[in-house]
This record gives C-alpha cells, structure tokens and sequence, in this order.
C-alpha cells in the first residue's frame, strides 16, 4: 500500500531521513518506532507529500505520491502530531468541516460524521467547542476529524502525546477497532508499549535510518537477549557475582539496590542454573521476575541507548 | 467543496471575537469618540459676532452716520457686531465689567473705542473703527475737493467691501475640517481587514499551522481553499464596512457627499485592499503570528499617522514634501478617495486613487499568489 525507498531528506547539514526504505502492506498496523528526533514525523510528511525531499521514490495504492495525488488523498486520513481543529467550530462543525472535503454528499456526509462521533465516543460534546474539550477528548476530535471519511489509509502520527492512561486506552482500541473494519494503519510513536500492543510489524527508526524491522517475534529474534530475570537478593558479594557472570547463558550481571538483575541468552535453563547457584552459595532471596526481552532492549542492543534517551 | 469551505471559513472568522471586534466595534468606538471631540471644531473655527455697545454722544451730527453705520454692520446672519445702545457711559462700563460686551464704541467729533482686555474681537472693533475714521475722512475730503463725486455713487464704492479669495467645494459641499479624521478611519478599518487576510494565510499554509497542513493533505487544491476563505473574509469585512459607513453617515451624520454609489464601490475596493494587502504581508513574512499581526498593524498605524489620524496637516505636509508617499500608503489612498467624492465635483482625483489601489491589489494578489503556489515545503 505504502512504498518508500532509498528517501533521502536533509535539514541544511543534518540528515533527517538517511536512505529510508519501507513497505506497508494493506490490511496491516505497521508501527514506525524511534526515539524523539528520530525522524518519524518527517518520514510521514514526506509521505504525505507534505515536505520536499532530496532524494528517493514514495508510491501509495501503486502511484506516485504528488501533492495533486487527489485520488490518492481521497483515500487518506492523516491524524496529526499535534491538535489540528479550528477553535471557533464545535466538535461537529470541526469534524464536519474536514469530512467535507473528502465527501461532497451532504446526507453520506451526515452518516459518516454521526459515525465518527460515536467511534470515539464524543456524543455528548457535539455542541462544544475544542477549548471545552479536556486533553484527552481534544485528541480523540483530532482522530475523529482524520478518520470520518473512512479512508483505507489511516495515518496517525503520535496520536496519543500528552494524553491520560484511559483515554489512551480508548485511542488504541479505537485504532485496533479501525484495523479490524477493513483500514490500513501507520502508527508512529516513541512509546514502545503502544507499538508492542498495536502493531503487527513495526520499523525501529534512528538518526532517519531505519535499523531493524519486522513482526516483533522478528525483531526480538533479532538480539542476543533471551530473558531478564530480576531476583530480590539480601546480600551477595563480588566474588559470586563474578562466579553468576561465568554461569553458562548469562549475559551479564547487576546488583543494583538490592536487585540481581541478569540477563540471559535465548538457550534456556538460565533461571535453573542462576537459582541452584543462589541455594549452593546460601544466598538468601526474595521475589523472582523472569521478563522477556522488549522493543526497548532491541533498541537498546541495536543502538547502544535507550528508545527514551 | 467551494461553497462548503467558505461556508465553514465564514463560520470560523465571524466567531472570532478579536478580530470583530479591531475590525468593527473598535472603529465604532473610535468613530464616537472622534465625533464628540470634534463634534464643535468647525462651530469654535466660524465667526461669532461681537458683542459691543455703542454711547451716543448726544449730537445728532455726530451721531447719525456713526449709529447708521453700526446699525448696517449689526443686522443678518453675517452681522460683525451685537450691538446694544447704552444711555451713558457709566451704563457702558458696568457692562463691560459686567464681560456683557468686548468694549463700547463712543460717538462725537472723535469716536473712541473703550476695551477693558486685547483680544481678536477687540482688534475687529479697533479696525472697525479705524476704517470708519479712514473712509469718514475720504469722504469730508471729497465732498470738499469734488462735490460731483458723491452724486455718482462714491460713497456706495466705498462701504462696498468685496473678498477675491472664496473657499468653494466642486461638489457644492461645505469645506470641513473635521471629515478627514472620519475617512482616514474607514480606510484604517478597511486596512485592519488585512487580520483576515493574514488569518486566511495561516490556515492554508502547511509551515504555518498544522491545521493548514492538515487541509494540505486533503484533495482539494489549495488556491480554491484560500480563494473561498478570502471570499468569506471579504464578505465579513465588506459588511462590517457598511455598518460603520452607516453608522458615521445616519448615527453621527458624516457627510459622504452625494454619490453614495461611488462611496460604497470605494469602501469594497478598500476591504479588498485589507484582505489582499493581509495576505500578502503573512505570506511575506516567514515568522510567528504575533510578527506577522505586529507588521499588520504597524503598517496601517503608520499609515493613518500620515494620512492624517492624529494631527490632520500631516497628510498636507507629506503630500507637499514626500508626495510619492501618499501614493504608496493604502491609508492615503482610501482616505484620498472618501474626500475626493465629497469635495470635487469631477471624479478625476477619485479615479486617481482608486486606480492605485486597484495597482496594489493586483501587486498584493500576485505576489501573494507566488509565494503560496508552493505544493511542498522544506521544512514544516
């Protein structure tokens, strides 16, 4: 449905977008994932035919995206970064607004708005005004603006930014709802969680580059990481932590505020080993958590640094 | 999809308090305050005549041709003088003091003029009396040199005064100071129009707001979406206009002149100007919207100061020493054109200026029109 290749986008000296490649295949949540700064805003306006770029090819449903691309954009609906709404409309004339110029039937146009104010549940704010509006509710107006038409592409770039636990939760079950009736998403975010409960494949964006791809069995596959086992220790000295790195499996060792923090290899039995050790050495302990490696840890091992550095 | 936008547009700008309010209720009020304190400016300017009192001396001789020529000079709509005829001297002096009268004219042989203070009524009274003593002597001299003279209607010739300078408007309107400070405020109206035009800018230029991006990624060309905002700005503009021109004509009774075809044609190519001039300046401008406005106002600030606004003459004085620009300030041009149509009877200075704002829209519009044909932008 989307496909970009080699998209070179420079800022003066900076590289904002270095030779970005991506596939997006209809019917599908591709998450673009990356740190702030990483380039995910700029690829999807580059996409949009928003911004200029130096270099590269984008195509959508099979055709080049230009800025005239009407029949393309027809089928498009983008959820901006920040809220795009016109303070001086209220929620319905604001979303009525932005179907109108995807849909000219007035009476389909009614549908579709009806629609889209109960998809993300704002019927009981039709009359106000975005100022009105907290926080949350404003955001899911802005998704409400970007999605009544009922695209087959839906682009949301950071929908949920700033935005409470439970109206994060109705953002992201509104997208899955989306998903399931038929339309084909693009998610950027820095919040690996949401892309780990949303996508079925997902690009690590950094530095414009996209560094690792695909499901995230794929890309957790990816890593020498194969669990994280968290012990509540009361006492363990540096002679047997030495001996705990040399264990067979264990990638390395932290004892950090009371906390054994290991991490171990894919190869399993880690844990056995790590807890015959701990009884053999009389090394009293409390809680366990054994963690399998997330979208931070592939970034972490691809990069060097944490997603939210 | 045109007529959804601009019915949207419309919806969007005639909400937004601040901008009705510069555009319309602040030139009202402005408009108010402008009436009550030049309401009386041409009234204190006109001629009040004065009060005087004149002491018969009790010689008829003497007293005849002077009371006569009094009598003649205190009668009408034009009359010099107020005049009363005290008994005596005494009652004279009591109004005088009294502030009933600027001074008394004393009859006899020597008329003497009696002033308790100098002033401009009292230099009339002296001169008034200074020519009678100059044309009583002319006449004495000729009735004695040339009796014939006075046969053949001398004296007639000499009370005869005649002005060879007149004040006349082409138009038959009356000249008044007052009206220049009411046209440069429908031209400063028309020019803070120009915040529509600027607001219409910010919503359809994707590095501007993100709403303007937003409308950039739907199918519709981005021209017809400003061409249909502009359309509703001007619409609101337009009409705002038409109250406070209604307002000034009706509520304060401005004076426009007779033509109020060509006072209406003025106030819409002044709206347009606003908008186009609001337009131009916001595509110009690559900074945020307080920039942008602070331009807008400076600009039209600027302008009204020299067409006029705060201290009338100015508009004179830069038209006699830097005359290009008062054909280069849109403020100029629009008030040019309100007092053209008032005050001269042919339509060549109007169509002066007019033909000049026309020049600056089709400029405004032009360049506006470049710089927004951009379909992608290098950064957002």
């Amino acid at each position: 449905m989307i496909h970009v290749k080699n998209l070179l986008k420079r800022y003066g000296d900076l590289v904002a977008l270095d030779h970005l490649s991506l596939d997006i295949k209809e019917g599908e949540i591709f998450g673009l994932l990356g740190p702030n700064g990483s380039g995910k805003s700029t690829a999807i306006n580059c996409i949009l035919s928003l911004l200029s770029f130096d270099k590269g090819e984008i195509e959508i449903f099979g055709k080049k995206m230009t800025p005239d691309a009407y029949e393309s954009k027809r089928n498009i609906g983008i959820v901006m970064q920040n809220v795009a709404v016109f303070d001086e409309l209220t929620v319905y004339e604001n979303i009525d607004y932005f179907c109108g110029l995807y849909v000219h039937d007035k009476s389909e146009r009614k549908r579709l708005v009806e629609e889209a104010i109960d998809f993300v549940e704002l019927g009981n704010f039709k009359k106000f005004h975005p100022k009105k509006l907290s926080g949350g509710l404003l955001r899911r107006l802005n998704i409400a603006c970007g999605i009544a038409h009922r695209p087959k592409l839906i682009i949301l770039d950071e929908p949920t930014v700033a935005v409470d636990p439970q109206s994060r939760n109705k953002i992201l079950e509104g997208i899955a709802r989306l998903n399931k009736q038929g339309a084909t998403i693009v998610y950027t975010s820095h919040y690996m969680e949401e892309v780990e409960q949303l996508c079925s494949r997902i690009a690590i964006l950094d530095k414009g580059r996209v560094i690792a791809s695909g499901t995230q069995e794929e890309l957790k596959a990816m890593i020498t990481l194969g669990e994280k086992i968290t012990i509540e220790a009361f006492s363990i000295n540096e002679q047997e932590l030495q001996q705990l790195r040399e264990l067979p499996g264990v990638l390395s060792v932290q004892w950090i505020e009371k906390r054994l923090v290991i991490k171990s290899g894919k190869k399993a039995g880690s844990l056995e080993a790590v807890l015959d050790f701990l009884k053999t050495h009389e090394i009293g302990f409390g809680r366990i958590y054994s963690e399998l490696p997330t979208l931070n840890d592939v970034f972490l091992e691809i990069t060097g640094k944490q997603l939210r550095d | 999809m045109f007529a959804h936008i601009f019915f949207y547009r419309f919806k969007c700008l005639i909400r937004d308090k601040q901008l009705v309010f510069w555009t319309l209720l602040f030139p009202i009020l402005l408009g108010t305050f402008f009436y009550m304190a030049f309401s009386n400016l041409n009234d204190e300017e006109s001629f009040h005549p004065i009060h005087a009192a004149v002491v018969p001396s009790g010689n008829s001789h003497y007293d005849a041709s002077f009371v006569e020529v009094l009598r003649s000079v205190s009668k009408g709509k034009n009359r010099l003088f107020t005049m009363k005829t005290a008994a005596s001297q005494a009652e004279a002096d009591r109004w005088l003091k009294a502030g009933k009268i600027d001074g008394y004219f004393s009859s006899g042989e020597t008329i003497q003029l009696t002033v308790n203070e100098s002033g401009l009524n009292q230099s009339i009274m002296k001169s008034f009396v200074d020519q009678y003593r100059t044309n009583s002597a002319a006449v004495a001299q000729i009735a004695k040199d040339n009796p014939n003279a006075l046969q053949n209607g001398l004296l007639q010739d000499l009370s005869d005064r005649r002005s060879y300078v007149k004040e006349v408007s082409g138009s038959g309107a009356e000249p008044n100071n007052v009206l220049n400070y009411f046209y440069v405020l429908i031209a400063m109206a028309c020019l803070y129009g120009s915040f529509w035009g600027s607001k219409e800018i910010m919503d359809i230029q994707a590095d501007q707001t993100e709403r303007a991006a937003r409308i950039n990624t739907a199918p519709i060309h981005k021209l017809k979406a400003f061409i249909a905002g502009s359309l509703a700005a001007l619409l609101i503009l337009f009409t705002e206009i038409l109250i406070l021109l209604a307002y000034l004509r009706f509520g304060l009774k401005i004076d426009f002149g007779p033509r109020a075809g060509f006072v209406v044609l003025t106030a819409l190519l002044g709206s347009i100007l606003g908008i186009s001039f609001g337009a131009f300046i916001s595509a110009v401008v690559k900074a945020g919207e307080g920039l942008k406005i602070a331009c807008l106002i400076f600009v039209t600030m600027a302008g009204s100061f020299l067409s006029g606004m705060m201290y009338q003459n100015m508009k004179y004085i830069v038209s006699q020493h830097v005359p290009l620009l008062s054909w280069l300030n849109p403020v100029n041009l629009l008030t040019d054109a309100f007092y053209a149509l008032y005050y001269y009877d042919n339509l060549y200075r109007f169509a002066l200026n007019a033909g000049m704002m026309v020049l600056f829209i089709i400029v405004f519009c032009a360049g506006t029109y470049l710089i927004i044909r951009r379909r992608k932008y290098a950064r957002l």
